[in-house]
């Protein structure tokens, strides 16, 4: 992994409007912090090396070396990255009903974690008013309370800083594929550190297609109703098209035309769709209300899942081979857009001391170009 | 009482220009001075103010130029003598009144003495006044030394009542603030009364109407009293000559300017064929004294301070002479013999002097001077201009440009005049997009505030003292809420105007002699003007950053955040520290903290220092003023405050 500093993460990534706002260099030193969705840096800092730059999802990911040293196998650039199984699982009977927007199934991997000690906290996102708010919970029964998809582009990462270095060391991390990867990346050392202890003892990926800025969403919704009075807001399966907002006078429908456009530019350059650094990764069961998609990737994410299988935390069933076709081919298609704009925008593999987004392996990316 | 009113009639003392000008001013039986503070200005007011009571004058620092000249026009027209004070750039201020009153004309003697700061040592700009003179048609002297400066005041006030119209005696930092040997003559008896006859007939200029109409009418007779200012100054004491009789070279100056001339000629021993015309009136000027001067040279130089003022006005009139004194040669500014910016030194009159000569003449070899500079360079260590100490401006912009960092949409902040236009540099976080004249930070983000409708979505914020609030920002801020702009006004009061030596303001409870006055509330002015406003300590940084977040946030009004905070310097703190500090070695971790060094690299308060050595960061118990911020910006908590009992 290339490593540079501070001033090189601003102008890579920053200037570039590829920051995503994490959060994954916030609560490191005093000049990154984020504000309502956005990271800023507040002073400029000279130092050559920092673990700003060395977590930061969108600068320097060698997805190679990331892969060889999380799964200890090259990169291959398979759709769905590294795993063992895939499932359709749902909250268990153990687990409260009705407070999910899918199956549930985060938050009773969650909270069965936190009940058994697998993790000392788990950094979980909530909101205020509309803004993705981080929040770092060690109560098992807290887990349920920051269910649901926000939607927004979240500096969740803030909270695993600061957990860390309040002394945290068995973290569990739900997060996003940009999240995902800048946990893998911490989880490397990467300033070869020889205090270094890996924080994380377990990351609940998730799916994402893109996300949404969060000050243009507020700004949106605020024109359309009291951003206070939200209650709930998701997004159904296609054919749908639309986002509904849960108000207590009741649903407000918003054309995912109108969203669209609020997506994050630096979204379109990201080549993961399921969280391929994660130990097990959640997603929406399209056509099957009230369940999810569960794919266990690694031995921990098997373990876990069967625990809270057997303990009536969560509840599994097989998954059609039609319904993994069709994931892997939709993660397939989001991983060859981001590298045709990669390419496009002077992103990925650049040599001659120029920095880069991300690295590939060049028959990997010819792989994944034709694969779609 | 003052060194000023205790010497002698014929006593030798050592006197600031600004006290030459001050004691001249009590000789001519000034009555009423008024005037803003401004380097290099303000000892003028300040010495008059500490001698009001024992000579019955009224002196008052005016909330700005224009109405300073106002009050001191209203002495005039009631028959008194007054004095109006101000630095280059407050003759722009008061120059609309100006012309008006030129036109009008005066009574009692007037005189306003603007002190230009060429070279910009403590200004935004090096405008010169000396244009205004010309501009409005009054009569303009400079007094070449320290004795002149008190003796012109006096002639100024003569010659003010003889044309009936004001007369600008322009001074220059290196006058104002330098100090030469002055005379004492005689104080007057100070009685006075005051009376505004205005019921004569209409055009009688000591008893009728103080009007500039009929304009043509006025007009005309402005110009007449013109010509007999001319007749003074063709015999006036302050323009002399020393050199031969017909030099080869005729250098004429003005202001400071004649003294380096002086010691640039006898520097390269030239005196024998270089003579040296000195002008102390300047404008218009005597044509038949010039004439004389210019008709035995062939060449001639003209040393002035910024602009080629008294150059073209000797040319035209050489031009309008050629065919009596012959074709001349002409040095300069326009040449490029001289600089057309900055301050002059009689290093660079020399270089002119030896280049028109011919004459080598190297003050310092070249090869030393390339050493004393390597030599300062690499010893020396590089000291940025920075705040105080305990400044409450270094806490105010640290939360200013945090807050507008985290808000994140390349909002800017519109400076103004003080000692806060230092956040222009890094030791303000270079937090100033803009700076211009006193109030035009406010005008600007009132017009920035309006550009939302061409997609503008970055937030404007104006910064302003206290002081300053009072002398310009206050109509901008009325057109701002007025036209439904939209931007932060964060007034930075620290209860004084603290740059130019904590002169009072409309806004304290005391006037320019000590006396009670009474103070104006800012925020309540505010209000009244239908602005939002909000009061935080400036030294409380996260409440003042929250504020401020939320502040950005309103995207239709201004609003007004009055950061209060005394100045650390105040005469009033007398230099308590309110906090012990002190810098917990055992948690610093200095370098290996990754904070890389924040309180001091970036920070910056003088009162912190880096330890070369252990490698961390330590408090200068001499120089902390004790505020206490420091304590809150270091991530590790290794800076903690004891509150002093």
């Amino acid at each position: 992994m290339r490593v540079f500093g501070s001033q090189e993460l601003f102008e890579d990534v920053v200037s570039h409007d590829l920051c995503i706002g994490c959060g994954a260099c916030v609560n490191l030193c005093p000049y990154y912090k984020s504000y309502k969705g956005k990271t800023a840096r507040i002073f400029p800092c000279d130092i050559s090396k920092g673990r700003c730059y060395a977590y930061c999802p969108k600068a320097e990911v060698d997805l190679d070396e990331l892969t060889k040293e999380i799964w200890n196998r090259p990169y291959d650039g398979s759709p769905l990255g590294n795993y063992r199984q895939i499932l359709a699982s749902r909250a268990g009977k153990k687990m409260q009903k009705g407070l999910f927007q899918a199956g549930g199934t985060v938050s009773a991997l969650v909270t069965f974690a936190l009940k058994n000690s697998m993790i000392d906290g788990a950094t979980l996102t909530g909101r205020e008013e509309l803004t993705p708010v981080p929040h770092l919970v060690t109560d098992w029964q807290d887990a349920a309370k920051y269910a649901s998809s926000k939607f927004m582009a979240a500096p969740t990462l803030a909270a695993v800083n600061g957990a860390v270095a309040k002394g945290y060391n068995r973290l569990g991390v739900v997060a996003t594929p940009c999240q995902a990867t800048a946990v893998a990346q911490m989880r490397l050392n990467p300033l070869a550190d020889k205090d270094f202890a890996d924080p994380v003892a377990l990351t609940i990926g998730l799916f994402c297609n893109w996300s949404l800025g969060t000050r243009q969403l507020t700004e949106l919704i605020s024109q359309k109703l009291d951003i206070a009075g939200i209650a709930g807001m998701y997004i159904p399966p296609p054919p749908a098209g639309i986002m509904i907002l849960e108000t207590a006078d009741g649903r407000v429908e918003i054309p995912l035309s109108e969203i669209k456009p609020l997506i994050p530019s630096t979204c379109f350059i990201c080549p993961d769709m399921t969280s391929e650094f994660s130990d097990v990764s959640v997603g929406m069961l399209e056509g099957r209300r009230g369940w999810n998609t569960l794919i266990i990737r690694s031995e921990k994410g098997a373990d876990l899942v069967e625990n809270a299988d057997r303990k009536g935390y969560l509840e599994t069933e097989e998954l059609p081979q039609k319904t993994v076709a069709h994931l892997s081919r939709a993660a397939g298609e989001k991983k060859a857009r981001a590298l045709r704009i990669l390419i496009r925008r002077d992103l990925v593999n650049n040599g001659e001391g120029r920095r880069s987004a991300v690295r590939i392996p060049p028959q990997i990316v010819k792989k994944i170009l034709n694969q779609s | 009482m003052s060194h000023l009113i205790d010497g002698k009639p014929g006593s030798r003392h050592l006197l600031m220009g600004n006290e030459a000008i001050a004691r001249g001013a009590l000789e001519a039986g000034v009555k009423v001075a008024a005037g803003y503070p401004g380097t290099p200005s303000s000892e003028i007011i300040e010495n008059l103010a500490s001698v009001s009571a024992d000579r019955n004058l009224y002196v008052e620092w005016s909330v700005n130029e224009k109405v300073a000249m106002e009050v001191t026009a209203a002495a005039s027209f009631a028959g008194l003598r007054s004095l109006c004070v101000m630095k280059q750039n407050g003759v722009n201020v008061a120059s609309d009144f100006l012309l008006h009153l030129a036109g009008s004309g005066t009574r009692g003697g007037i005189v306003i003495v603007p002190c230009d700061d060429p070279g910009a040592l403590s200004s935004a700009n090096e405008g010169e006044s000396r244009h205004f003179a010309r501009l409005v048609e009054i009569p303009l002297l400079e007094p070449g030394d320290f004795q002149e400066a008190k003796d012109i005041i006096k002639w100024a006030f003569e010659l003010s009542e003889e044309v009936r119209n004001p007369v600008m005696v322009r001074s220059v930092t290196r006058l104002s603030h330098a100090s030469g040997n002055v005379t004492f003559g005689d104080l007057p008896i100070p009685d006075a009364t005051a009376y505004f006859k205005h019921d004569g007939p209409p055009l009688d200029p000591m008893q009728g109407v103080m009007l500039s109409y009929p304009v043509a009418i006025k007009h005309q007779r402005q110009q007449q009293k013109l010509q007999q200012a001319i007749k003074r100054f063709e015999q006036s004491p302050f323009n002399t000559y020393s050199g031969p009789q017909d030099p080869g070279l005729l250098v004429i100056a003005s202001s400071a300017c004649y003294l380096y001339c002086k010691e640039a000629i006898h520097l390269l021993g030239v005196n024998k064929r270089v003579g040296l015309l000195k002008l102390g009136t300047t404008w218009p000027l005597p044509a038949r004294l010039i004439e004389r001067h210019l008709t035995g040279c062939e060449k001639i130089l003209v040393v002035e301070e910024v602009l080629p003022f008294l150059e073209e006005e000797v040319k035209i009139l050489a031009a309008e002479l050629a065919r009596k004194i012959g074709i001349k040669t002409f040095y300069g500014k326009k040449d490029g013999s001289l600089p057309m910016v900055g301050e002059l030194n009689p290093d660079l009159v020399v270089a002119a002097l030896s280049n028109i000569l011919g004459v080598n003449y190297e003050a310092v070899p070249e090869i030393y001077a390339g050493r004393a500079a390597e030599l300062a360079r690499a010893a020396a260590p590089v000291r940025d201009l920075t705040f105080c100490p305990g400044c409450p401006h270094r806490a105010s912009f640290w939360s200013i440009h945090s807050a507008l960092q985290l808000d994140n949409r390349q909002g800017f902040v519109c400076g103004d005049i003080g000692c806060y236009s230092l956040a222009m540099l890094p030791s303000g976080y270079s937090t100033l997009k803009t700076l211009h004249s006193m109030g035009s930070g406010t005008g600007l983000a009132s017009g920035f505030g309006k550009l939302d409708r061409y997609g503008m979505a970055q937030p404007a914020v104006a910064v302003s003292g206290d002081s300053t609030f009072f002398h310009a920002v206050l109509p901008a801020l009325v057109n701002a809420v007025h036209n439904n702009s939209n931007f932060l006004l964060v007034v930075l009061d620290n209860s004084g105007t603290a740059m130019t030596g904590f002169q009072s303001h409309p806004g304290l409870p005391t006037d320019a002699a000590g006396n009670m006055a009474p103070g104006i509330d800012i925020p309540t002015v505010c209000e009244a003007i239908g602005a939002k406003v909000v009061v935080c300590d400036p030294f409380d940084l996260q409440q003042t950053q929250q504020t401020m977040l939320r502040l950005l946030e309103d995207k239709d009004s201004v609003s007004v955040l009055v950061l209060k905070q005394i100045c650390a310097l105040s005469p009033e703190k007398k230099a308590k520290k309110t906090y012990e500090m002190k810098v917990e070695q055992t948690i610093c971790l200095g370098e290996n903290c990754g904070c890389n060094r924040l309180c001091t690299r970036v920070f910056k308060c003088p009162g912190l220092n880096w330890d070369k050595d252990k490698r961390v960061s330590r408090i200068d118990e001499v120089i902390c003023a004790g505020c206490g911020v420091c304590a809150s910006i270091c991530p590790a908590g290794a800076i903690t405050k004891q509150e002093v009992s």
